[in-house]
């Protein structure tokens, strides 16, 4: 047995996993299968979009946290014989992914952004960011599996095919869990998934005064773009949510205009900021680490520049 | 009593990495400091400690230069440190740390409540010794978590998941690693590092440990990422607004 394994909680994440999944697996002669522990509706889909097999974990009480499934995928991951093990680096996913290397003396490749497979001397070479971001480190896993976690949105979702064919299981039961999930909190969708914006006007600590959101918010709506901010604002501030909060540990965005005002630019916000199209800042402090990292760049007071900046926009 | 033990790494500053003119990272500058992350699992510790009545203990794992950071961990407020340090522990993967820390904290350190670990190191931010760990250990892990507290033979954490969060219990001794909202770490003062200096360590050679695993993980190149950008700037008359407003319309960034 051998093959190239996709393990996924939700639909999204199936079909971008079996985009790479798919491939690598072609060019290593091998089949792609996909391990299914949370949304089992998507089955169906994962075989049109690239997977030969599709396992499904039953569902789980509602006590019953998502890593009590790890006893029966790592069975079946021993049974199975997996060349390569790809899962989300989502919190979950991540937790879940080390959680199996750890049980399948395995290397662990996290957030990895590029995998490469070399022909010649069958390796996967696999890419990611280090140092917040500051260096990226290629790596190989010396055990097999080698294993990954992927961002979500490195790849889009796979192209589906009529006619494909797969077979779809059901594996058994988990056993009892010592920890339990005594309550979920599902986060209010009131923020605008910032992923996915065409602009994003960020925030950092140039700004004073909560209140002065408004400013940053009338620039976002006169370039039609979604609030995001830094660290500090989000963690240490609470002034705006956590998920609106930009860099290696929080949201990665990939805009075709980020516009940051008051950033001042440490490596782990550039490194979340890396993939945008165009970056403009505004920065009173010419030093600002920002303006290495940025396009175009405006020297000064933003409380100065960004009403100048409004009215010259909506000329 | 209960016993808390945070875990740290010494690492490089991040802050001080410069590209050199041919492209390759330039660590000539370096400072070093505990990982941005660890701090919030010291810091945590340190709570518990203030709150729950528990002893506070520190572990790392590093090159004998980390005594620095033993330092300041215990000026942060924690009670005594295990310091495992061999001059060959500076590229240690995320296996091979787990299972060094695994056999100091069951070996030496023989009960014991807690473990928190930050949610990654802040120079490679693999985010495994934590979950490698508990798995070493055989005890649960619970990974991002935002608020933490102890209970009678339990914890009761909340940790963050793609939907929201999670509220869960688990039995005790447990893993958690810990978010950077958690806590706001202290900044220690000029008697807190008086006092580290008098609180116990002890020094774990690798004479004491069973011989070193072979990493699971190769880093083959660590370069610089290069962010190609014009760099291009502007000043803030209304001549100089209209340019940059006009440089972004030509990108086609705007509208």
């Amino acid at each position: 047995m051998s093959g190239v394994w996709i393990i996924s909680e939700n639909r999204r994440q199936s079909l971008e996993l079996l985009n790479i999944g798919r491939q690598l697996a072609d060019k290593m002669g091998t089949h792609a299968a996909a391990l299914l522990y949370q949304d089992r509706e998507h089955a169906g889909d994962c075989v049109s979009h690239g997977a030969d097999e599709v396992m499904l974990l039953p569902p789980l009480s509602s006590e019953q946290p998502a890593e009590s499934c790890i006893p029966v995928i790592l069975e079946e991951a021993k049974k199975g014989d997996p060349e390569l093990i790809l899962l989300s680096a989502t919190p979950r996913g991540k937790n879940m992914a080390a959680l199996l290397a750890a049980r399948l003396n395995a290397g662990l490749v996290s957030s990895c952004t590029q995998i490469d497979y070399d022909e010649g001397s069958k390796t996967l070479v696999m890419e990611r960011l280090a140092y917040g971001g500051a260096a990226v480190q290629k790596a190989v896993c010396s055990a097999r599996p080698a294993m990954a976690t992927i961002p979500p949105r490195t790849y889009e979702t796979a192209m589906p095919k009529t006619g494909r064919q797969g077979n779809i299981r059901e594996l058994p039961s988990p056993p009892p869990s010592a920890i339990k999930v005594i309550e979920r909190k599902v986060k209010a969708k009131e923020a605008k998934d910032i992923s996915e914006a065409r602009v994003v006007v960020c925030v950092g600590r140039g700004i004073e005064k909560a209140e002065d959101l408004t400013i940053a918010r009338q620039l976002a709506e006169a370039v039609s773009g979604s609030i995001g901010c830094t660290r500090p604002i989000a963690e240490e501030l609470h002034w705006l949510p956590e998920e609106l909060c930009i860099g290696l540990s929080g949201i990665q965005v990939k805009p075709d205009l980020y516009l940051g005002i008051g950033v001042s630019g440490q490596v782990q916000h550039v490194t979340g900021i890396r993939n945008a199209k165009v970056i403009a800042v505004v920065n009173k402090d010419e030093n600002a680490p920002i303006f290495k990292a940025a396009d175009f760049g405006i020297v000064g007071d933003l409380y100065d520049v960004v009403p100048k900046l409004i009215s010259e926009l909506k000329k | 009593m209960p016993t808390v033990i945070a875990c740290f790494k010494w690492v490089i500053d991040e802050a001080y990495i410069r590209r050199s003119p041919s492209g390759d990272l330039d660590f000539s500058s370096v400072d070093y400091k505990i990982g941005e992350y660890d701090r919030n699992a010291i810091e945590e510790a340190v709570r518990l400690k203030e709150t729950a009545g528990a002893k506070a203990i520190a572990v790392t794992v590093g090159m004998p230069e980390a005594a620095k950071g033993v330092k300041d961990a215990l000026s942060r407020g924690i009670d005594e440190a295990y310091f495992i340090a061999d001059s060959s522990f500076g590229n240690l993967d995320s296996s091979q740390t787990a299972l060094i820390l695994g056999e100091v904290i069951r070996n030496r350190i023989e009960q014991y409540d807690v473990i928190l670990c930050g949610e990654g190191s802040s120079d490679l931010y693999a985010q495994q010794v934590g979950p490698r760990l508990a798995e070493q250990l055989g005890i649960p892990c619970i990974s991002f978590v935002q608020k933490l507290s102890l209970a009678k033979d339990q914890l009761v954490a909340e940790r963050r998941v793609e939907e929201g969060i999670e509220v869960i219990t688990s039995p005790l001794p447990a893993l958690v690693t810990v978010l950077p909202d958690i806590n706001v770490p202290r900044i220690p003062g000029v008697k807190d590092t008086l006092m580290a200096g008098k609180k116990p360590t002890v020094k774990i050679t690798k004479d004491d440990l069973p011989p070193l695993s072979e990493p699971l993980l190769r880093t083959i190149s660590l370069t610089s990422s290069r962010l190609e950008r014009s760099c291009e700037r502007f000043g803030t008359d209304a001549a100089e607004i209209a340019r940059f407003v006009g440089s972004l319309r030509k990108k086609g960034a705007i509208g």
